[in-house]
């Protein structure tokens, strides 16, 4: 192996970095190491002109191996193997130092900050010693796309690219498409129809040749790789055992959406034991079929919205449900547009009108004489039965944050919004497609703020409010952009898979085939001739589970060889 | 001067390796005594590792993966969960007290649970004192 000439790049990254960790100090140590050929700080490595510093210096220094000491390699691991491509050594002979993420924001002690990122240089100088040149292999990109869910999100993730001219599969569980939003009469806040909005994408899914819809279907299993996954999806039948069909897709959006809230689990509310008080979808249900009235057919002279039912709430849901405040809005609008004799109330905690046109909205319907009433978080509003003498079927207690007063007003009719939580299926369908959910059950992006629609896993990409709950352009802007991320590696043709993954060294293999089970993807192959297995590095993910487990060490797991671990090891704790 | 426990940690690349780096974007503190090895999975170490590691100076080895079912391969932090027993047996033949070599499951969401980990486990390996190993594991370890 020729001699190691290794660049160390430390970046101040602004002040992020150099606030706490003396970046100075560490380039110094850096350049004291043995094989270092020179080390340089600079305030933003990832900049253009940082990303230059590495290219000039590796022509310069005529460096064969390259330390940034930065942030996450999960933040800019591929920028600088970028660097080091454009600089003309293999991206491989590149490791990256975690000293913001995992030193400079997590400690403030600068002494031991200081020492810590050194440590974590060393032991990247250490380990890049090891690295070899690694070669992509490339594999064919499957043009044709798996959309889960009818939804909103689906519907217009597998328009985007049916009218690109490719083949999507677009699975929904239920008989119809159009997911929740199906439910809804009007949108808030510019008051269109969602039937309207809905019938425009379905028309065009009908008659787009390109679309093939499977109703009453559900995705069971899917194998392979981005660019080469082959879905297993089940048909409708008797008792969920329908007729199976394979398909092979190259990419997955996930947009299975969200379900309701249960108002039945806030008991004093009395959803299912008082006639009158009704769920926001039930409400829909009424305004749907033009008939807002009370059970038994009365037309309601009270009427009350109580916010936040499930959402933002230490005892069930600590988010914000998002969509809930506009669409209170919308019934105060819509049962002063059916009875303008009609008092409305509105029960809230903090009103977020937060999208475009929201907060004017919120203005023209507070202009409409509602009557708003603020609860403190984490209490109840009481319903209760109004007694025989009163001119109400029930009874709201408050006590209003406001006036700082306890109010009791009448309902005849009391809507709850409920909150939007992850399906209850949701860690079903993330064990499917194999990727993680957060706290709350949402399906979690592969960077929350910088890549919002890509997962952890290459391949799959979530949209709407299976991801959080979302309005509806929010959850079109996101399936838009899943589709555009999927259209651009259609458009390459072919996928690049790096050439990190595990392969058997045959003259130390014993054959005793261990390896051959432990493979969640079934990637080594055992040769019944040679007796001897072997790895087919495109399915290979490169867990490194045999080339732990392997009793002769015949495995080698590259970019996490032993011996890069041990040196990273030994370098750490130098 | 007061004894500063050394812990290296080895991080599954998808949960525990987000999820640490979860805690620096929340910006939530923990001691700087650990110095954390990215690892993809937490099937990929090696009980030899564990052993270098403490041969070479730690006092303390903290081994993070995905929580059970929830492993980016599948069930790779099933095969770390199976093989660590084992290593815990050795490890107790060598005099190494079971706090100071820990499994413990970190997702991605789990920045403050990864810190709680870390500030814990600090604690108890600075309150056990620098570690002495019965054997000299130096001259007995494995090559592989």
């Amino acid at each position: 192996m020729e001699k190691p000439r290794i660049g160390v790049f430390v970046c101040n990254c602004g002040t992020n970095i150099s606030h706490i960790v003396d970046t100075e100090a560490v380039r110094a140590h850096a350049q004291a190491q043995p094989d270092v050929v020179v080390a340089t700080s600079y305030r933003y490595m990832c900049s253009t002109p940082g990303q230059e510093t590495i290219v000039k210096a590796i022509q310069e220094h005529q460096l064969n191996r390259v330390v940034v000491a930065a942030c996450s390699p999960r933040m800019h691991e591929k920028t600088f193997r970028g660097a080091c491509r454009h600089g003309g050594i293999n991206p491989f002979l590149f490791e990256m130092a975690n000293i913001r993420e995992q030193c400079s924001w997590v400690h403030q002690d600068r002494l031991a900050a200081t020492e810590k990122a050194k440590s974590l240089t060393t032991a990247a100088i250490h380990r890049v010693r090891h690295h070899r040149p690694l070669n992509s292999l490339s594999a064919e990109m499957c043009p044709t796309t798996l959309v889960l869910g009818g939804g909103i999100a689906g519907l217009t993730a597998a328009l985007e690219l049916a009218d690109s001219s490719n083949d999507v599969v677009l699975v929904e569980r239920t008989d119809a498409l159009g997911g929740n939003l199906a439910r809804v009469d009007l949108t808030a806040p510019h008051l269109d129809s969602a039937r309207d909005l809905l019938t425009e994408k379905l028309t065009r899914i009908a008659s787009n040749p390109r679309v093939t819809v499977l109703l009453r279907s559900e995705l069971v299993a899917l194998s392979g790789f981005v660019g080469n996954f082959t879905a297993t999806i089940r048909g409708p039948g008797g008792n969920g055992a329908g007729p199976e069909r394979q398909v092979r897709v190259g990419n997955v959006v996930v947009a299975t959406g969200y379900q309701e809230f249960d108002a039945g689990r806030i008991t004093h509310y009395g959803h299912g034991k008082l006639p009158n008080v009704v769920t926001s979808f039930e409400f829909e249900q009424m305004l749907r079929a033009g008939r807002i009235e009370t059970r038994d057919g009365r037309l309601p002279q009270y009427a009350a919205i109580i916010h936040c039912v499930g959402s933002r709430n230490r005892e069930f849901h600590p988010y914000c449900s998002r969509v809930c405040c506009m669409t209170a809005l919308k019934y105060a609008h819509e049962l002063k547009s059916a009875n303008p004799a009609c008092y409305v109330s509105d029960i809230y905690i903090d009103m977020h009108a937060f999208g475009k046109g929201c907060e004017e909205f919120y203005k023209a319907t507070s202009e409409v004489k509602t009557l708003f009433l603020m609860f403190e978080k984490n209490e109840h509003p009481v319903i209760r039965r109004a007694g025989p003498g009163e001119d109400c079927d029930m009874l709201i207690e408050v006590n209003e944050r406001l006036s700082g007063e306890r109010i009791e007003i009448p309902a005849d009719l009391v809507i709850l919004m409920v909150g939007v939580e992850a399906r209850s299926d949701a860690a079903e369908v993330a064990r499917l497609v194999n990727i993680s959910q957060d706290r709350e059950g949402w399906f979690m992006e592969s960077h929350p703020k910088l890549d919002p629609v890509a997962t952890t896993t290459d391949g799959i990409y979530i949209a709407g409010t299976c991801a959080a709950p979302k309005d509806i352009p929010d959850s079109v802007a996101q399936a838009r952009a899943a589709a555009a991320r999927i259209l651009a590696r259609i458009s390459k043709g072919r996928i690049e898979i790096d050439g990190v993954f595990a392969e058997v060294d045959e003259d130390r293999c014993s054959g005793c085939r261990i390896c051959n089970e432990l493979c969640p993807y079934s990637a080594i192959e055992f040769d019944e001739g040679k007796r001897r297995s072997h790895v087919i590095p495109a399915a290979c993910k490169a867990c490194g589970a045999c080339v732990a487990a392997c009793p002769s060490g015949a495995i080698t797991g590259h970019h996490f060889t032993a011996e890069q671990i041990h040196a990273q090891i030994d370098g750490v704790l130098a | 001067m007061s004894f500063e426990p050394k812990i290296v940690g080895f991080l599954c690349n998808w949960c525990s390796y987000t999820g640490a780096d979860l805690a620096g974007t929340s910006r939530i503190q923990y001691p700087p005594n650990i110095n954390i090895i990215r690892v993809m999975c937490s099937a990929r170490v090696e009980p030899d590792f564990v052993l270098r590691a403490l041969a070479g100076g730690a006092d303390g080895v903290l081994i993070c993966g995905c929580h059970p079912g929830d492993c980016h391969y599948s069930e790779g932090n099933y095969k770390a969960m199976r093989r660590y027993p084992l290593l815990k047996t050795l490890l107790k033949e060598y005099g190494v007290d079971n706090d100071r070599v820990r499994l413990e499951w970190v997702s991605a969401s789990e920045g403050q649970r990864f810190a709680d980990i870390v500030t814990d486990m600090t604690e108890r390996v600075r309150a056990l004192g620098p570690l002495r190993l019965k054997t000299d594991l130096q001259t007995d370890r494995v090559e592989r």
